[in-house]
Parts: structure tokens; sequence; C-alpha cells
């Protein structure tokens, strides 16, 4: 990265499995729900395949929370909530160490259709974006 | 993150952007003109165009058009979710003889125009747009896996659809393994009597069903079988079934007598242990149970007359005692009320939940119909039987029951109807009047009146629940819907699929259904599972992990992080004239998931269509626009 | 679709609607060749001409446009648009259908879809795919998303001036196009000819259709979809947003006297899912639902039922027996109320009359083919195989055999096409022993 740390703004990327949280996110959307529109969903098949310094890398580029949305316990991939909590749990130290608010980053379990965690995860990072750019 | 590759292509790509209007799904609520502008300035973005509907056949001639004439080679489709529409541009790609991996898709519906409005639709969009774009510019053209697909299904449960599915399967060439819990074939259809509108007898046609597969030699029939181990994919699984003694029927269900047929020669008694089936695709038709009715509701449990329909269509079939008033249990009903809704259309603050907080707010969709047969049936039989039948609405839907509903109001059936929130009591009679219960209804038909019915028998029309089968979906990973029943991918584009490829559903394990709609269910989940092995071979998504093998350094760490043994392996190879281990992805084991990705020291090991580079370029989009 | 020299297939789906591409895309699927003879100028059927679909409120263009799509493009089967099958009869162990192309004054095999002869024409007339709400061209594309993009023209209102055929890029206006016959041989059938509304114009009760702002429920579909006439819901008469709107269900349904004793089976939540999407474009306005019963009995169904409740649609259980025409191009509604009031009168903006279901194609003359009582085409075991009919071969599916929703109808096309696959596969067989035994 040429750039050094940006200003960050208030932008939050969501991790959502492509078999529970991204449906889910669809839900919502059919349910006709509103959330932040600065919340920016990433398809992906497990968070599992983003290594430590993925996440670090996005907090440096500006991004201001982000929620990893697993299907947790349900996982279609045995093992992989487990090696992504532990991995998550070595971010958090990062974290402390770079002086990020741990705040920013999330691990949440969110099914095909538990629109009302949705809401609540996105809005309560919303809020804590919003507290700590304050 | 250091950058130590040289930059990948030199030929840059060239990515058409196409914006749906989703005919003012989307385009009412972002400005689609604008993005379109906007994202055409983006780098490596050749064209932008929109169209009323890109998934219409203008809409893919577009692409396809682009593409052909070279325009284009990456496409990015901003439009509703990636479960609708993913697979039609993709084909609509590969009509115009183009790879379908050079696709990318921007929900631009779900995501934007179905929760944000105005100008913050309008940006989000751009910003999704604008990541798909830059994820499209390095996307590499792939090739589906393809592996043999076993010519041979499993369908899991015996009752009508199960029977029905493996009947047509088998009918079409493809051999089957039916896999049955308890001893006997005919599931719940077996219990039932004559079935309305159109009279048949239940036990004839379990007997035609039956019949059709035990006599089929495409068919192996396992009774008192369980699904104990799932492995595999699509076209290659592999099931461990145990084989246990023959089931014992519960001694609080009602007992029925299997009807000649039904239970074939050899049952699993002979033969206890665990077998395996591999076979190339399962259709599950685990079927339902009825509900059973809390203790005390409407006096279940409390009072002796009260029982639920299916136990009065047993005890119907099994003793009938000629006269002019029914008999139940050796007493004469003088009158009978029937109350429907038992167990259905419960409602959140009304009906209390359940030990596990489960409230069955569906209809069970059949018990009217059976309600109303059995009371008309009643009323033709003994007339001397009064009939009330306390209902909140009657949904006599499907062909000549209508009919019905008009016909056993002709013969005397009394209606009266009751408001959820107001619902009938079941209470003792007042002595003296010689019945055994009363039952007190508001009925909204006389204007609210408060009436007070009596009865010799309360008969509870009890709705549908799926059977348990958690054991298997934990197996399987089948998602579940709100009502505990299995739930399908989309009910109108993919109804009889599960998320699982090769995976289908039949019958009432996805839904209340009468035993028509089961057979079609069972007809259409067969037609597709027949499509898929018919074939010979399955194609599967390329999304698997792939080596560097010229940054492998082969420590083996990816190998330890896999999660599915034997889907990564060290190998041994020549490199430079030195023996050196390297890692190698079995493709058809391969998940997917990228844990091997995270891990991997030397950056070696990525997932096609969906690698860690990609996602950064997606996280700069998002932060740059 | 362009060359209609006699053909053969394995498989003949007539009616080219939701139910005609599930069936045709599962036998294509299974390998067989298929032709799908549709009346109308484009696939689709009914479906493609709603707005949203119970219970998901997913867009029904969304759902359909893929399968037509599909059907489109599959190597294995063959549209015949615009076509009108005239016979149908079993010859040599198989079918053979009589057929005629009717005219559409554009070649096909010329025509590209380009609209100009759209723009060009001066003519309006009313448009049939649009509730009959904004006009259209006498030449024109049938609508945006039909399959296939080809012009028709509408002889009845054509006034021969020539200007499309002046501005066709590829010289497809043909005025003289004849109707033109050719034969399709299949050895098996599948009927997927499902249903139309029934007709206002027969019930006094509800004025014959002459009531300003009484609209039918696929005229509201039309005010609604996406791409619908207005762009928002308006009031016909006087192009007002209604205040008001009443729902009169049953109309035309379990009643004898008009006609139809049967449930018509989808009213319930269509109207249901109209009167949601109502109050999502116009928040401030009542709408009510006057029923007899709510029959709201697949997936998912009830719980839309409650939603719609807990956003404050009235449900009222009445039989409305009478409509007027009130004031001001208000409709008014005469109706026994069940609360003890006796007969009583309400006042509407618009009302909207679920109409029932009937059949869209009678056999009679054209196949042998038995209909029961209430005209739907008989199954022959409606429990074990609701997709058989008496003919040796000829399947059925949809609402050809009964009213029936989507989801229903999808099911039963996919079962349908199992049951022809099997026929199919069982010729084959007897057809090798045959062939063995000699």
């Amino acid at each position: 990265m040429t750039t050094a740390t940006r200003s960050r703004g208030n932008k939050i990327l969501v991790l959502a499995t492509e078999s529970c949280a991204y449906p889910g996110a669809d839900s919502v959307g059919q349910a006709h729900s509103s959330y932040p529109a600065n919340v920016y969903i990433l398809r992906v098949k497990a968070p599992v395949l983003f290594p430590d310094r993925f996440y670090i890398d996005c907090f440096d580029k500006g991004i201001a929370g982000i929620v990893v949305m697993s299907c947790g316990e349900e996982c279609p991939y045995d093992g992989a909530y487990h090696a992504l909590a532990k991995r998550l749990d070595r971010v958090y130290q990062e974290m402390k160490a770079r002086d990020i608010d741990i705040r920013r980053l999330r691990l949440t379990a969110i099914c095909t259709v538990c629109n009302r965690a949705f809401l609540n995860e996105v809005n309560q990072m919303n809020a804590v974006v919003g507290e700590l750019n304050n | 993150m250091t950058q130590d590759n040289p930059k990948p292509e030199t030929l840059a790509a060239k990515i058409g952007v196409y914006i749906c209007h989703c005919g003012g799904n989307i385009s009412d609520h972002v400005d689609v003109e604008t993005v379109r502008r906007r994202v055409e300035k983006m780098p490596g973005v050749a064209v932008a165009r929109t169209n009323m509907f890109m998934c219409s056949d203008p809409g893919q001639e577009m692409i396809a058009e682009d593409l052909k004439s070279g325009t284009v080679d990456r496409v990015v489709v901003a439009s509703c979710a990636p479960s609708l529409h993913e697979k039609t541009f993709r084909s609509a790609i590969q009509r115009a003889g183009a790879n379908p991996f050079i696709y990318e898709h921007a929900n631009i519906r779900e995501q934007v125009s179905c929760v944000h409005h105005g100008q913050a639709a309008t940006d989000k969009a751009t910003v999704l747009v604008a990541a798909a774009a830059a994820k499209a510019g390095q996307l590499k053209p792939l090739t589906p896996i393809r592996v043999p697909a076993l010519r041979h299904a499993t369908v899991i449960g015996a009752g009508a659809a199960g029977l029905s599915a493996a009947r047509d399967l088998a009918d079409s060439g493809i051999p089957v393994t039916l896999i049955e819990k308890s001893s006997f074939l005919g599931g719940q259809l077996a219990r039932l009597d004559r079935i309305a509108p159109t009279g048949d007898l239940a036990a004839d046609l379990v007997r035609q069903l039956v019949e059709s597969v035990l006599n089929h030699r495409d068919i192996t029939v396992l009774t008192d079988a369980e699904v104990v181990g799932f492995e595999g994919y699509i076209g290659n699984f592999k099931l461990t079934v145990r084989r246990g003694q023959p089931a014992v029927e519960p001694a609080t269900e009602p007992r029925y007598i299997p009807f000649s047929g039904m239970q074939p020669a050899g049952t699993g008694a002979d033969k206890p242990g665990d077998l395996t089936v591999e076979t190339g695709a399962i259709v599950l038709a685990t079927g339902f149970r009825s509900y059973r009715p809390r203790q005390g509701e409407y006096g279940f449990g409390d009072f002796s007359p009260v029982i639920t329909l299916p136990d009065l269509i047993r005890k119907m079939a099994e003793r009938h005692v000629p006269g002019n008033m029914l008999t139940i249990d050796g007493r004469q009903v003088r009158a009978v009320a029937m109350i429907h809704c038992v167990g259905s259309r419960q409602i959140p603050g009304i009906h209390p939940e359940d030990e596990n907080g489960h409230l069955n707010e569906y209809c069970s969709r059949v018990c009217c119909t059976a309600t109303l047969n059995a009371a008309d049936r009643i009323r033709q039989a003994y007339p001397g039987t009064r009939v009330y039948e306390l209902y909140r609405d009657i949904r006599t839907y499907g062909r000549d029951q209508e009919e019905l509903y008009e016909q056993a109001g002709r013969n005397g059936v009394v209606f009266l109807r009751f408001e959820a929130e107001n619902a009938p009591e079941v209470l003792p009679a007042d002595p003296g009047d010689g019945f055994a219960l009363k039952v007190k209804v508001t009925d909204t038909l006389t204007f609210g009146e408060t009436l007070e019915v009596p009865a010799d028998l309360v008969v509870l029309a009890t709705g549908m629940e799926p059977n348990d089968v958690s054991d298997l979906v934990e197996m399987m990973k089948l998602p579940v819907g709100t009502d505990r029943f299995l739930l399908e991918v989309h009910p109108k584009l993919r109804p009889v699929e599960m998320p699982v490829a090769g995976i289908f559903v039949a019958g009432t394990c996805q839904a209340p259904f009468d035993v028509g709609e089961a057979c079609n269910a069972a007809g259409a989940a067969a037609v597709k599972a027949a499509a898929l092995l018919g074939a010979g071979q399955v194609e599967l998504d390329p999304f698997v992990a792939e080596v560097d093998v010229d940054r492998c350094r082969g420590t083996g760490a990816c190998i330890e992080a896999c999660l599915n043994p034997g889907a990564l392996s060290l190998v041994e190879m020549q490199i430079d004239g030195q023996t050196v281990q390297r890692a190698r992805v079995t493709p058809a084991l391969c998940l997917g998931c990228g844990a091997c990705v995270a891990v991997c020291p030397e950056n070696a090991i990525d997932v096609c269509g969906m690698t860690l580079r990609q996602y950064e370029a997606m996280v700069d989009a998002i932060v740059e626009n | 679709m362009d060359d209609h020299n006699d053909r053969n297939f394995d498989a003949l789906v007539i009616g080219g609607g939701i139910a005609g591409l599930q069936s045709a895309l599962d036998l294509a699927d299974q390998g067989f060749t298929v032709a799908v003879i549709e009346r109308d100028a484009s696939v689709g059927g009914k479906m493609i001409r709603l707005s949203k679909v119970f219970p998901t409120l997913d867009c029904a263009s969304c759902i359909t446009t893929p399968k037509m799509a599909a059907a489109a493009h599959h190597d294995r089967i063959t549209l015949l648009t615009y076509c009108d099958l005239i016979s149908l009869q079993r010859e040599n162990g198989g079918f053979r259908a009589e057929v005629i192309q009717r005219p559409r004054y554009v070649d096909a095999r010329k025509c590209i879809g380009c609209r100009q002869c759209e723009y060009a024409c001066p003519v309006l007339v009313p448009d049939r795919e649009q509730g009959g709400f904004s006009p259209t061209k006498a030449i024109a594309i049938p609508f945006s998303n039909a399959i296939p993009q080809i012009a028709v023209l509408d002889p009845n209102h054509c006034m021969l001036c020539g200007r499309c055929e002046r501005v066709c890029p590829t010289g497809a206006v043909d005025y003289f196009q004849q109707p033109q016959p050719f034969t399709v041989t299949a050895r098996t059938a599948v009927v997927t000819t499902g249903f139309e509304m029934t007709t206002l114009a027969d019930k006094p009760q509800y004025g014959r259709g002459k009531i300003p702002n009484l609209i039918d429920a696929l005229q509201m579909e039309r005010l609604l979809a996406p791409h619908g006439p207005y762009n928002r819901v308006l009031r016909p008469s006087d192009g007002k947003a209604p205040d008001s709107i009443a729902y009169i269900q049953c109309a035309g349904s379990r009643d004898k006297s008009m006609g139809q004793s049967y449930c018509s089976r989808v009213c319930c939540m269509y109207a249901i899912k109209q009167a949601m999407l109502l109050s999502g474009s116009l928040p401030l306005a009542d709408i009510t639902i006057y029923y007899m019963d709510i029959r709201a009995f697949g997936k998912g169904y009830e719980q839309f039922f409650q939603n719609a409740q807990a956003m404050g649609i009235n449900f009222v259980k009445a039989k409305v027996a009478a409509v007027e025409p009130g004031p001001d191009g208000a409709v008014v509604l005469r109706y026994e109320a069940q609360d003890g009031e006796g007969v009583t009168t309400a006042e509407h903006d618009l009302v909207v009359l679920s109409l029932g279901l009937i059949p869209a194609w009678n056999p009679a003359g054209v196949c042998p083919l038995a209909t029961a009582s209430d005209r739907f085409i008989q199954s022959r075991r409606p429990k074990l195989a609701p997709v058989e009919t008496a003919m040796e071969g000829l399947f059925a599916a949809g609402a050809a055999i009964g009213p029936k929703d989507i989801v229903d109808t999808i099911a039963e096309a996919g079962n349908a096409a199992m049951a022809a696959g099997k026929y199919l596969a069982a010729l084959s067989r007897q057809g090798q022993e045959t062939v063995a035994a000699q």
C-alpha cells in the first residue's frame, strides 16, 4: 500500500456467508426493512478464507467497521467456525496493539431468515462507528 | 501488504456493466442513468448500459452482442439478488460463446433499492457496481469440474411421496434404494380410510403404490432402516444405513392394521447392522406427523370423549357398528362437535407456544376437507347423530371440495364460526342433561351469540407437523423454515431443491399436502433427479482451491487447515532437478471454503473465482467510491 | 419457429404458460425433444402479466422470464407461438396435431425486434396487455419482455398507411401474409392450457362491466405492475388516486348462480397480495376485503394473511349481493353484515372484483378428451396420478385440470413431465423388446 492510513469514513463492511447471512440480507430487502446505506455486503463462501492481515488492511484502508456474518454452528464447513473464531481472537489482539477500537470488528451468526438479528447487528455497528468517529 | 508480483496482465480487461431497471423495482429508488454515467468512467469499464429487464431476452441479447463483437470480455450485471439470476446471466454468456465465469453480479435490488432510497441508494448502487467491476477485472475463465454421476438414486421415507418418487425414478430407468425407518410402507396414508373428495380407499392407494415398488426390479426396499452417515457430493453420495429391529408402534398412537403387502418380505430383522449405499441423488420424503394436542387443549386428556380426527378416522374404519347413531368406544354418540384448526393457524399472543417455543402459524391445508368428509359420512351413515363443525374459515380449495362442503350442509351438518381470540371451550355437561360434554362457542355467523353445544364426542381436527429429521438436517446441512418444514431454495424457481446440490425434497416434509399434491411433489422431485442422473455426469462449480506451484514451499499448513480430508495432499515432484513436496488439490472433494487460503505463509493457494486479491480489490473500490 | 415443415418430436406441450414452460424444460432436460404450441404471440401465459406473486412478493417477470428464456434457448425445445390447435388425435401409437400459424403480418424470420414499426405506426389501440388502460400501436412487440420479440400487426385497426413497411430495416412487414397450416407429430402430449378469468359481462349483480371504477383483479395487476400503464395506481374514470379501495371475493366462484360452484383457489391470496402492494403505493388508503372464507392454505400463505391484517387491511366477512354506481365515480356495495347490522351499504372510490377462474380451452371438436362438470379437464386418478387423463399418452397440468396457484402449478408441471418421460421410456422399452423378439 502506497497510501498511508486514510482518514476513516463511516463505511461498514459485512462479510456474509453465501449459504446463510447473504440470503439473510436479501430477505431483509424482500421485507423492505431499512438499514444504514453505509453498509456494504460482500458475499463469501466462508469467512475462514480471510487471513488476519485482511482485517487490519481493511481498517488501514479506511473501513470503519467490519461485521463477520457467519453461519455460526450451522456452518456447512465443519470446523470452519472454530478456526474463524480463533483467528478473530488474534485479530482483536492486533487491533489493540494498533490502537484500533475492537468494537469495530464483530463476529456473529446470521441465518437466512434472521431479519431482526441482521438489522440489530448493522444498526449496532453503525452506532459504534458513529460514536467512535465523533 | 507486500506486493511482490508484477502486474498480472498487460492486456487490460474490457468490462461491460449492465444495469437493470427491474421495471421500476430498482429504478424507482436508484437513478440508474446516473449510476451508468459514473460507472462508464471507471477504470477497465468498456461499456455501461441499462435495460428495463436485464433478465429478459433483449437484456441478455445485449450482453451477448457486446461479447461477440469483442467490445467486452468481462461482464457485470447489476440487478436483483444473485440467487435469482446469477445462473441466468452465466448461461447467457456461455451461449454467446464466452466463458461463464468472467461474470460478477452486483446486488442492487435486495441490498439497495429495497432498503435504501434517494441519493443514498444511487450512491450505494454505484459503489457496489464499482466493487463488482473491480473484481471482474481480475476474473479468469474457469472450467467446470465434471465428475461421473452414479446412475442410482436414494429415496428416504416410504409414504405416498417416497413410494411415488421411487417408482417414478425406477420407471425412468434409474435404480433406486428406498429407505424407511419403520417396518411398514405407506406412511401416514396407511392410517386413513376413505379419502375426500374422490372417495378412494386409502388401503387401495397404498396397495397400488406398494405393489408397484415391491415388484419393481430396480427398487431395493430397506425397512427398519435409518440413515446414520452421509458424505460425498452430487452424483457421488455415500450413505451409511443402519438396519435395526422392526420398530414397535408407540403405545400412545392408535394401532393400525398393516395392509397385506405393506411389509416387504425381507424385513430388517433378518440382517441388522450397517450397510453403505452409494448413490447419485437423494430425495427426502420424510413426511409428517399429526399434531398432538397439549394436555387440556380443548379438554384433550382431561375428558376421554375428546379425541383427534385421526383417532376418529381409525375408530370408524376399524369398528363399524351399524345403527341409527355413531358408536365410539362402545358409547353411543348423540352429538359430535368437531373443532377445526387445532395445532394450526396459531397466532402469537393468542395461542401458547410449545415447550420449545414453537407456534404452528401455518394452515395444515387438508384438515378442513378431511373433517367435512368425516362429518358428512357420519350424517349419512348415522342420521341420529347430530354434527357440529366449529371453524375459523372453511378451506375447501381443491377440485370437488367445495361441493363436499355444500353436501355436508345439505346433509345437516351445523356450522358455527369462531374467531381465534374467542376460541370454543370444552366443558363438562350440565348435570342431568345426559350428554358427556358441552362446547361453549361465540358464533359469528349468528352475530356473535354465545351458544352451548351438547356433545358426546369432541373431535379435534389436528394439523400436520413435519417429522423430526434433525439428524438428517444436521448431517446434510439442510435448511429448515420457521415453520420447521424443510425449506426449498425458492418456492417457484427451484421448488424441490435443497441448497446442497443433488438433494431434493418431496411431499409433506416440505409443507402440508394432500395425497395428490404429495404425488405431484414427488414427480417434480423425481424428474429433477432423473434429468440430473440421466446424463451420467454432473458439472460442479469450479470454485475450488488452486495451488500456485511456483510459490508453494510445501509447508503443509494448508493441509492442516483443510476441512475436508482428502481435498488437499502433499505430493512429490521434480522442480529444477530437485525432488520437492508441493500441495495438490483434489477438485471434486474441495469445498472451496478457503480455510487453506488464510494460513498459507506464501500466498500460494487461493479459491478460483473468489480469490483473496479479488476481495481486496473490492474493498479498495468500496473505500474509494 | 420460422420453418413450418411438418415435424416430429418426442413430446408436444399444448400451452406455453408457466405450466407448459416447466413441463417442456423438465422433458427437454431428460433428453427428449419438445414442441410447445402457444396461442398467444408470446410464451409466458398469465404469469408474465402479473405484477408480483404471493407469498414471497417476488416480481412475476423475474421468475417467469428466466424460464421463458431457458425454453427459448434450449436445444431440444421448439416454441410455436401465435398458433391455433385445430385437431389433436391419437395416430400410429402417438399424436398428430393439426396447427395453424396465424398471420402476424410480419415475417418472423426477418423481424429483429427493433420496434421501428411500432414507433412509426400512427394508430393508437387500447393495450390489452395493460388491461386496456393505456394505448399501444396497431403494430407492436406484444410487451417488453415477450418471447419471441417479433412484432404483430393488428389487422382490425391497421389503416394500411404503409409507414411500418417503409421504416422496417429488414423488410419484414408483409400485409399479405396468410394463415399457414402445418402438422406436428409426437409420441406423447402434455396439455397445459391454463385459465381465463370469468367475464363481467354476464354478471347483472355487478353491472355487467358497465360501472365506472369497478375493475377486475387482472386489471389491478397491471395498475400495480412495475411497468404498468400509469406507473402508479389511479382510478380509471378520472385519474384520481383512490382513498378507499375494496375487494369483492368469490365474485364468480362458489356460487352456482354465477356459473361456478367451485372455489377458484387463488383469489383470496391474490387479493391479499394486491391489498399489501396497494398499501405500499397508497399508504393512506383504506383497503377492505369482503370475503366468505379466507383460504390461505399454501406454504407461508397463512402468515402472509396474518401480516396483511397486521398492516391494517380490513377483512369483512360478508357476501356482497349487489354493486351500483355511486356519486362522483364512487362504487356502492350492498351486503349483509355479520355484526348484526343487517343489510348494509358501503361506498368506495375503487372496487376490484376477485373474479374466478374458468378453463381457457375446451377440447370439444379438437381432441376426444373428457372434461368434468366444472369444464376443466378430467383427471383420471386425482390422488395417485393427478396428471393422467383418460387418453393414453396424454397428460395435463396446471389450471387446465382445475384452478391452481403458481407453486402448485409448477409442481404439477414437473410431475406431468415425469409421467410423460416415463411413458416415453416405456415406449422405447417396448420398442426394443419388439425388435429383440423379431
